[in-house]
């Protein structure tokens, strides 16, 4: 009982804020066409649910997103190795990054509209290179990080390089990886929210816009919360990832 | 193993140099296959930096270390390094931390020398759930697994306390007296010097100032044959204090002295 009420202490505020908010809507204290109440939001996404387009919205949505993270993620990914592993690769590049690193992508809309479009192309780059720089800088930070001490440790036992990597220097930079990750997969959602605002025909911003036109305000809110939802689940399965990663970390062994 | 199993050390006219800053001057030093030396001295006097040299961690700026007649360079296979700090991989198992220097084949290898530290039954624990001795013992297992011909030991007790401190002397000499690879211990505690060498070395600015015999059966009681060796020890280290040799040392490095 005790163990299933402290479950439940996350979702108490969140439960509260609804409950509010409903009683808000349907006493008129809110005027619905400023904002909808939950259970008309609720009903909307039902009703889009049975028609199909829900779904079909949130997986192009998700689609576009994945494919930004991955293609960014990796770019950052390899060349935050590079970088940490290699001086004179750090000498050559770092520099340059941190200086891209300093421009907000999101302004960069105008220019990607030209060069890409406004189609497919132009969101998932926005949302590659909004997810590039958490991922090189976590990296990079991480196996600049890794105990030195551990290291020498590895050269008394002449551990050959693919071994020295795979067992001392990838664990060690893994915890400050998986904080890039966490981050990056943020800023994925948030900057897909803005590209999916261009022009589009598919995809939750597309659904959010075109209700807007119409006034569908449930709609439009359907979409926040829909966001909302995604950005908690990639949020869980990033801590997932810790947990299953990070099993030696000292924060984590309770339940070893 | 034969009787000469330990390799036989020899280091002639060896210097080091941090930029302008000499740490070691023309050390001579010969040690046989199987013995056991310690070496003592202040904070900074360049003991450690002997063994690094040894490990192969470092290079010697002038001078050689030949070990069994033959000039190395680099990390020899033969030789292992326990230090300080345990040094173990958190996110390895005790047990896959012991076997991180052996090939796949050889796991068996790194069971029995766990056993041999007594800790096999932490075998699947992390590292980070072990006490201090412990993750000391497993870092000792791990030099031992692959039947090392010699052991450095760098300060390797420093961070324990009295009674485990104790125990770790006894482990350790018990397996070297089972095993007779050579061993050379870094050490502050002259006492702790003089429990486990064959010979004691005293290193000052850089130098061996002196060298003693501990001819004294093992396993070795504090009887006064141990405490007259031990003073003897301390006042030569002492003497280059009152002497002033010292003074250029930082003041924090004047708190040496075993406890």
């Amino acid at each position: 009982m005790r163990k299933s009420l402290n479950a439940m202490l996350p979702f108490t505020v969140p439960a509260l804020v609804v409950i509010v908010w409903q009683i808000l809507g349907q006493s008129g204290l809110i005027s619905t066409r400023i904002l909808p109440t939950p259970v008309a939001v609720v009903e909307a996404g039902i009703q889009l649910g049975k028609q199909g387009i829900l779904w079909q919205y949130i997986w192009s949505s998700t689609e576009r997103a994945l494919a930004g993270f991955l293609i960014g993620g990796s770019v950052g990914f390899v060349l935050g190795l590079l970088n940490g592993l290699y001086r004179i690769s750090q000498r050559l590049t770092d520099t340059s990054i941190q200086m891209l690193r300093t421009i907000p992508h999101l302004a960069l809309i105008p220019l990607v509209i030209v060069w890409f479009g406004v189609g497919e192309e132009a969101k998932i780059f926005l949302v590659a290179l909004g997810s590039v720089f958490p991922i090189y800088v976590n990296t990079f930070f991480g196996i600049k990080s890794v105990d030195s001490d551990l290291i020498e440790m590895a050269k008394v036992y002449r551990l050959p390089w693919l071994k020295l990597f795979w067992k001392v220097i990838l664990p060690g930079a893994l915890p400050s990886i998986l904080v890039g990750i966490r981050y990056a997969l943020g800023v994925m959602w948030m900057t897909l929210i803005v590209a999916e605002t261009i022009s589009e025909n598919s995809g939750i911003g597309y659904m959010a816009m075109n209700a807007e036109e119409f006034m569908q305000m449930n709609v439009v809110v359907l979409g926040i919360v829909l966001y909302a939802l995604l950005g908690k689940i990639s949020d869980w399965i990033a801590t997932t990832m810790e947990r299953r990663f990070l099993r030696w970390h000292p924060n984590y062994l309770s339940n070893h | 193993m034969s009787a000469s199993f330990g390799l036989q050390l020899s280091m002639q006219q060896v210097s080091k140099q941090y930029g302008k800053k000499t740490v070691l001057q023309g050390v001579q030093l010969d040690i046989s296959p199987g013995e056991f030396v310690a070496v003592v001295g202040r904070s900074g006097c360049g003991k450690s930096t002997l063994l690094r040299l040894i490990s192969g961690l470092e290079p010697p700026t002038a001078g050689e270390i030949l070990v069994d007649h033959e000039r190395i360079s680099g990390i020899h296979p033969d030789i292992r390094v326990m230090f300080q700090e345990s040094r173990l991989l958190p996110w390895l198992k005790v047990i896959d931390n012991v076997a991180i220097g052996l090939g796949k084949e050889e796991r068996d290898k790194a069971v029995s020398a766990l056993h041999r530290v007594g800790l096999e039954t932490r075998a699947r624990d992390w590292p980070s759930v072990l006490s201090g001795g412990q993750r000391q013992r497993v870092a000792l297992a791990r030099a031992l697994a692959s039947d090392p011909r010699m052991l450095l030991l760098d300060e390797p007790l420093g961070a324990l306390d009295a009674l485990t401190r104790i125990e770790m002397q006894q482990l350790i000499e018990e397996i070297w007296s089972i095993q007779k690879f050579t061993a050379m211990l870094v050490t502050h505690d002259v006492s702790e010097a003089i429990a486990l060498a064959d010979r004691v070395i005293l290193i000052e600015n850089g130098q061996i100032a002196f060298e003693v015999p501990v001819n004294l059966p093992r396993p070795r009681e504090r009887d006064h044959h141990f405490v007259r060796l031990e003073r003897l020890v301390l006042d030569k280290i002492l003497k280059s204090h009152a002497n002033g040799v010292s003074s250029q040392l930082p003041s924090s490095q004047w708190t040496l002295l075993p406890r």
